[in-house]
């Protein structure tokens, strides 16, 4: 814990010395569940920020933590409110925020490397298309409930 | 619908509001004083970083959870400090008024409306990680006292985590975001409510009134002073305890159908203090140092031997107590029987030295003993407190 507030005041300092950063993320927390398991899944949720004067996408990520990253959103197929990666990304509007949250944007983890448990903190560089990568250290793991939906991959999806 | 507001007009509304004395004439800012009055619960903070940890040192909030965890099987030093790095950080927004991280309901976090947390652990929790070693001197299960009619469900616990807010709502968002995040550890064992004035009922620094009536907490000493820090805070022993406290928590059910029978003049016998201020019976103020040695002219002591505050008077230096008493009201029988009492808090550097022997003399003999019944007891070691980046009681568990 102590590390992970001298890793964001860091951010913050650099934040406040050069100009802002292209992108802010704000609030950033990933699911601690029964799923986020070695082999498992979760979901990184929390407010991007465009502080730019063009849209920016977000595009993916990568992280230690888990084999594959990808940008889901929910969305409403035949009558059901189902999980699928977004088709060239998710694009955050100039000068505006987006909202990752359960239920709805997310940055799905897959194929996760370690157990997640409550408490522990991972670092997550997210990729756009117009701005430069951003890494986040001390993403934190909280217990949260609901949302298991959100889990089902697109392989499974497909076998509903 | 026509409101008071709408019906009377802003100034007279700022008026009726209590907002008397404002000047006249200047309608908008009578409506934004209006509106500072109204909202003023909301915007007050406590601090949460310093050498110790925030709602002890404090006046009394107006609504408290006292909330009791037993730690899972499994849980160990690693997952306990991970559990304490997301209750700080819970904390810490929450006495923000914000909404803690991955909070579902944000739109219930309103205000800060004094909210405070502390974190503490009980006697079971050094033995179940085998950390005794750790255990802050003066500190363990409290011996058993003839007045006890101590009942499980309110009694012991691994982990506390007390909190307390000006406004019910924001206490009950605050304390499922405290549970929510303590259910991969641990498990709730109880949860005690209670309660005390709501701001702006009494002045700031007025001692609380118990339900019995009595003026409840005079003899505590003074926040901000020395007096203060020898009596609650402990500067010695483990680094995790350096600035924390031990507590002492009992649930004190009041017999009201019986103590209602007592006229005024024994009731003030029981306790040796007026009921109209809280003076002791040998002076006029509640501030009033009691006379024990005062007679009346027929010989007999006007504080009597059986007095609550004389039973209570330190037997030496330094045997003093910080309390904090909150009330609670758990409901009415059929037949009209209320059960209330006091969620009574106890805070001090070592009990053995402290709380023990005062109880130990009122166990022997106290009036009061008659209509005040513990039903439940703990005792918590609270950690010091966090600056920023800290977790609580990071030394504990690292």
């Amino acid at each position: 814990m102590r590390k992970f507030s001298i890793l964001v005041a860091a951010v913050l300092v650099l934040a406040g010395c050069s100009a802002e950063p292209e992108v802010a993320a704000t609030d950033l927390w990933v699911k601690s569940s029964e799923s986020s398991l070695a082999g498992g899944m979760t979901a990184v949720y929390g407010t991007l920020t465009n502080n730019t004067s063009a849209d920016i996408v977000l595009t993916g990520g990568k992280t230690d933590a888990a084999g594959v990253t990808e940008v889901h959103e929910m969305a409403m197929i035949n009558g059901q409110m189902k999980m699928q990666e977004i088709d060239g990304g998710l694009t955050i509007p100039a000068g505006q925020s987006i909202e990752l949250e359960p239920g709805g944007n997310h940055l799905m983890l897959m194929q996760l490397t370690a157990d997640l448990l409550a408490g522990d903190e991972i670092s997550v560089t997210f990729s756009f298309t117009g701005a430069a990568d951003l890494l986040v250290d001390g993403i934190v793991a909280k217990p949260a409930e609901g949302g298991d939906e959100e889990y089902h991959s697109t392989e499974m999806d497909m076998d509903n | 619908m026509v409101t008071r507001r709408g019906f009377l007009g802003t100034g007279a509304a700022a008026a009726a509001s209590g907002l008397v004395g404002v000047a006249a004439g200047a309608g908008a800012t009578n409506a934004s004083a209006s509106q500072n009055l109204e909202t003023f619960v909301a915007k007050r903070e406590l601090s949460f970083h310093g050498e110790h940890q925030m709602g002890i040192e404090a006046d009394l909030q107006a609504v408290t959870n006292f909330i009791a965890l037993d730690i899972k099987p499994g849980t160990n030093k690693a997952s306990m400090l991970r559990f304490m790095s997301l209750i700080t950080d819970d904390i810490q927004r929450l006495t923000r008024g914000e909404p803690v991280l991955a909070d579902p309901a944000p739109e219930l976090a309103i205000g800060a409306a004094r909210f405070s947390a502390y974190v503490g652990f009980g006697p079971s929790l050094f033995s179940k990680l085998g950390l005794q070693a750790m255990q802050p001197e003066g500190f363990h299960e409290l011996p058993a006292f003839k007045v006890d009619k101590l009942q499980e469900q309110f009694s012991g616990g691994d982990v506390l985590i007390h909190v307390a807010a000006d406004d019910p709502i924001v206490l009950a968002h605050g304390t499922r975001g405290l549970v929510r995040d303590s259910m991969p550890f641990a498990s709730v064992r109880y949860v005690q409510s209670g309660f005390a004035h709501t701001p702006g009922m009494v002045p700031a620094g007025i001692t609380h009134r118990n339900l019995m009536g009595q003026v409840d907490g005079t003899a505590n000493p003074k926040f901000g002073t020395k007096d203060f820090d020898s009596v609650v805070w402990i500067d010695e022993g483990p680094t995790w305890i350096q600035g924390g406290t031990l507590l002492t928590f009992r649930r004190i059910a009041m017999q009201l159908d019986t103590w209602d029978q007592l006229g005024t003049p024994s009731k003030e016998e029981v306790i040796g203090r007026k009921l109209s201020n809280g003076a002791p019976l040998t002076g006029d103020n509640e501030s009033d140092t009691p006379d024990l040695a005062a007679r009346h002219p027929n010989g007999l002591t006007v504080i009597p031997d059986f007095a609550h505050i004389r039973r209570a008077a330190p037997a030496k230096d330094g045997e003093r107590i910080f309390r904090r008493p909150f009330s609670y009201d758990a409901g009415i029988s059929s037949s009209g029987s209320v059960d209330v009492g006091l969620l009574w808090t106890a805070y001090q550097r070592n009990m053995d030295e402290q709380f023990i022997p005062i109880q130990k003399r009122l166990d022997e003999l106290d009036l009061l003993n008659s209509w005040t019944v513990p039903i439940g007891s703990a005792e918590f070691a609270v950690a010091g407190g966090v600056e920023s980046g800290e977790v609580i009681a990071e030394a504990l568990f690292s």
